[in-house]
Parts: C-alpha cells; structure tokens; sequence
C-alpha cells in the first residue's frame, strides 16, 4: 500500500508536463482540426534556448519566460510553414508536413547545441521531501511544476472563459462560417491557437528537463503520452487534455513502478487502442451536443 | 441602402445567379421569394461575402462591397442571418449575442443588447444559459438578436422559417418589419414561404433560376394567380 501511494504521488508533475503537451495539442486541434506532430519537437528547441539563458544568466524565471515566448513566434512560423502552403489541399498534407517540421527541428537543435543529452538544473531542490519520519517521492521541485502548470491552466481558462480573445477563439473553433459572420477574423484566431499552444508546449519543456535530460529526441516519448491523454480527453477539450494527462502521468508512474518503465509507452498505446475501440469520441468530446 | 446590379454567380457549370438586379431600401422589409434551386441562399451568400461572385456590383449606400471578406461586410453594417442553425449552442445565450459585436466599443454593445433584450425579452431572461437549451424559435430569435448586436444598417434574412411553426414565424417576422421601420433598417428577407414573407413585406421580388421574374408591390405579387402558380408552386 506504502509503494502505490508513493507511486501514485511520483506521477503527478510528470502527468502536468504530459497535460501540458496535450493541451497545446488541443488548442492546434482546435483550431485547425488537425494534430501537430512538431509540437514536443517545437517544445525541445524552445527548451534548449531557455537552457542557453539558464546557463548565462542563472535566471530561471527569465528562462521560462523567453521559452514562452519564443514558443509563440515558433508556434505562429509552424503555422506559416505548414498551413499555408498546403491550404487548398486537405488536412492530410498539413498533418505531414508537421513531421517534416518535427525532423527539421531536430536536425537544427544537434546542429546548433549537438546531438549530447544535457543537463538543466532544477531553480529548486529536487530531493524528495523529508515529513512524517519518512521521505517521500515529491520534491519541491514536483510542487513548483504543479504550481506553474496549475497557473497556467487558469490563466488560459480565464482566457477562454472571460475575454473577448477567448470568446473568438472558441467561436472560431466551435463554428468559423458563423464566426466570420460575427465579424470575428477567423485567420488570426488561427494563428493565435498555434501560437499559444507553442508557449504552452514551451513551458512543459522547461519542466520537464530538470528531470530528464535534454536532447534533440528527448521529447519524442512526451508525444506519445501527451497524444494518449488528448485523444482519450476528446481532441477538443481542454478540461480532458489536463484530466487525461495527469491521469496518464500516474498510470505511467504505476506501470513503472510495479513493472519496468519501458512498460509504460506499451500501457499508453493500449488505452489509446482501447479507447478508439469503446469511445472513439473521446471522453470529454463536444459531439454529442453538437448533433442536437 | 443595399443594391444590386446584374449579379453573376456560378458553381462550376451551374448559374445560380445570372444577371440580378434588385434594390433594398432603409425603413422596410424586401422579400425575395421562389422555389428551391431559385438561388436565394446563393444570393444571400454572396451578398455577406461567402461566395465570390462573378461579375456585377453590389452597392452598399453607394460603395461597392463586391469580394469584401464577410468579418469585413458585418463590420461595415450588413448582417446575415444565414439559414439553418446559425447560433453555436457550446455558448451560453449572453455569449452568443456578444459574439455579434465584438470589434465595438462596451457602450455601443450595451445599448444593442438592451435593443435585443427589449425585442427578445426571453433571451435576457436565459442570457446565462447554453444556447442548446433553447427552443428552435427561440434559437432564431437568438441569431436575429446576433446580428443586430453588429448594428446593422441592413438586416440580411435567410429563411428564417425553416422548421418552425407558422405562429411562431409570423411572430418574429413582425418583430422585425416593426423594428425595420422604427430603425429606419434595410431588411432583405429570403423565403420559399411566400404567404408569410409577402404579409411582412414592402416589396417583393419573385426570383427563378437566378432571374428576377417580377418584383413590385408585396400586397399585388401575392395576388398574382399567374405568378404563384408558375413560380411558387401552390
């Protein structure tokens, strides 16, 4: 019982980072209906710059900060680099193109900080805690991932919910004809989609480096967790992307725990499977409104 | 005021609109009537900038608006109602009509929303609610109310009795005629129900594939044997 607590409780800021990722990969759904297979690849390179002002400046917070925004002007190039050209063609070529996008972001992060793992030092301890006469598996460091991740959550909910940005965006995502009638510009809100799902990717880079390592594939994995969570959330639910996440996060923690951590892709493959197998909507879809 | 001047619209082979011409003035309603296929949605689309035309003019209050972006023609005082279910139910009734104004300023929207509040008392009295939850005239009420927290200077209606009871239909449509003449509002409303449209209606146009077949009198078109039945088909 003490092993599946302190598992249980080891899942949780790697399942933020994983929440996360997902929600970049919903807000990109959401705009363009499509998956942006470039996100962790995006995510890497803006981790990597925010590794290059860490270690100039020892600045954590300026760190995250830059990454953030270097994660919206990536987010918003993608867009260029993958919608525009394939526009007039389906969404199939779009969603290749963002591979093509994945592999170019790597090549360039080995060519400019090369292909060795490196490490990104923590701006907290991340020791396990000592209480109660025992240490347990979460660092102050865990406590400041799920702090950030939970600001950011609803920072972007307040966003959607209160603002008129939001308000067109989700009008934008939900129906663009009636959208556009409202006068709302639809292109832009677009683009403002993939830009701020590149920050938010930005920022599960940069927590999640301290406690792995950082090179040009060292997100790949992230991809595949963070791609379970929001097709299992519903694609266009940002309430299920961050529940699914950390939901995957402790599963993860689990499987690793009892079994091998090489386990745990297997396990998130086989709920994905078996989701499109039962409820191929996803869990917290819109769609079934949507057809009254 | 809102015209047209030989309009051409094609969809690959197909002439949906081949050389209309048609006049909407301020303070009434205009009704463009005729069968399925008579190319009403196309006009009305092509109008709010959906659909790019071929050649002709549309002048609106004597500036041309031919392929302007729709955000572009709404922000510039022309509002579509388009047909079918043109309100998104993921957002509540408030949300909905603010979606309508956005690029306004709060005061200006406020006093849309008292207009609409005041001609659809029940979407004030839900405004927190999903728009799912509404009923299907209620939900029209809800995307006339829409488009005239634009503050529309032309009202464009797309069949707007598509799947409700006549009772209902005649209720909102009134609303609307009263409010075109009260707001001085230019209302172009298109209708395969013509007995309804024609009731509410200055002028009415009678359109058949693409081509403007009569227009006059609201009150002669609708006692025009000949015209209804070759035409409108009862």
């Amino acid at each position: 019982m003490t092993n599946f607590i302190d598992f249980l409780l080891g899942g949780f800021s790697n399942g933020a980072v994983i929440a996360l990722m997902a929600l970049a990969l919903v807000m990109v759904w959401r705009s363009t209906r499509m998956v942006n297979f470039a996100q962790v690849g995006q995510a890497m390179f803006t981790t990597y710059i925010a590794l290059t002002i860490q270690q100039s400046t020892g600045n954590w917070l300026l760190a995250l900060a830059v990454a953030m925004g270097a994660g919206l002007i990536l987010g918003t190039i993608v867009f260029f680099l993958v919608i525009r050209p394939v526009k007039n063609s389906d969404t199939t070529g779009a969603i290749i193109a963002t591979f093509g996008v994945l592999i170019a972001l790597q090549a360039g992060a080995g060519m400019i900080w090369g292909g060795d793992p490196e490490g990104f030092l923590p701006p907290v301890s991340n020791a396990g805690l000592e209480f109660a006469g025992r240490i347990w598996p979460i660092s102050l460091y865990d406590i400041l991932v799920l702090a950030v991740t939970a600001a950011l959550v609803i920072g972007l909910t307040l966003l959607f919910t209160r603002t008129s940005l939001g308000l067109s965006m989700r009008a934008a995502a939900f129906n663009p004809e009636v959208a556009r009638l409202s006068g709302v510009r639809v292109n832009r809100m677009l683009i403002t989609g993939w830009a701020i799902a590149g920050a938010t990717g930005a920022v599960g880079g940069v927590l999640i480096a301290p406690v792995s390592t950082i090179s040009p594939n060292s997100f790949d994995i992230l991809l595949v967790f963070a791609f379970t969570a929001a097709v299992i959330g519903g694609l266009d639910s940002l309430i299920g992307a961050v529940t699914f996440g950390i939901g995957t996060g402790l599963v993860i923690s689990l499987v690793s725990g009892y079994t091998d951590a090489s386990n745990a892709p297997v396990v998130a493959l086989v709920l994905l499977a078996l989701n499109l197998l039962l409820k191929p909507d996803g869990v917290f879809s819109h769609h079934g409104s949507r057809s009254v | 005021m809102l015209e047209t001047v030989d309009l051409c619209v094609s969809y690959g082979a197909v002439k949906a609109l081949n050389g209309m011409s048609l006049v909407v003035p301020r303070g009434e309603v205009t009704a463009v009537i005729g069968a399925n296929g008579a190319g009403k949605s196309t006009l009305m689309r092509t109008l709010a900038g959906l659909v790019t035309l071929q050649s002709g003019q549309v002048l609106f209050d004597g500036v041309s608006v031919a392929g302007k972006k729709p955000e572009d023609i709404v922000r510039n005082g022309m509002a579509l109602v388009p047909e079918g279910r043109s309100t998104i139910p993921e957002l509540t009734i408030e949300e909905n009509l603010r979606l309508g104004g956005l690029w306004r300023s709060k005061t200006d929207r406020g006093a849309s929303k008292d207009l609409v509040f005041d001609l659809f008392p029940i979407l004030g009295q839900r405004a927190s609610m999903r728009a799912d939850t509404l009923s299907g005239g209620e939900r029209q009420q809800l995307a006339i109310g829409r488009a005239l927290m634009s503050d529309p200077r032309c009202l464009l209606l797309d069949e707007p009795s598509l799947g409700l009871a006549p009772l209902i239909v005649t209720q909102i449509l009134e609303l609307v005629s009263r409010l075109a003449t009260e707001t001085n509002l230019a209302v172009l409303l298109v209708e395969q129900n013509a007995v309804t449209a024609l009731r509410v209606a200055t002028t009415g146009v009678v359109l058949n594939l693409g081509e403007v077949v009569k227009s006059g009198p609201a009150a002669e078109i609708a006692s025009d044997e000949e015209l209804r039945h070759a035409y409108l088909g009862y």
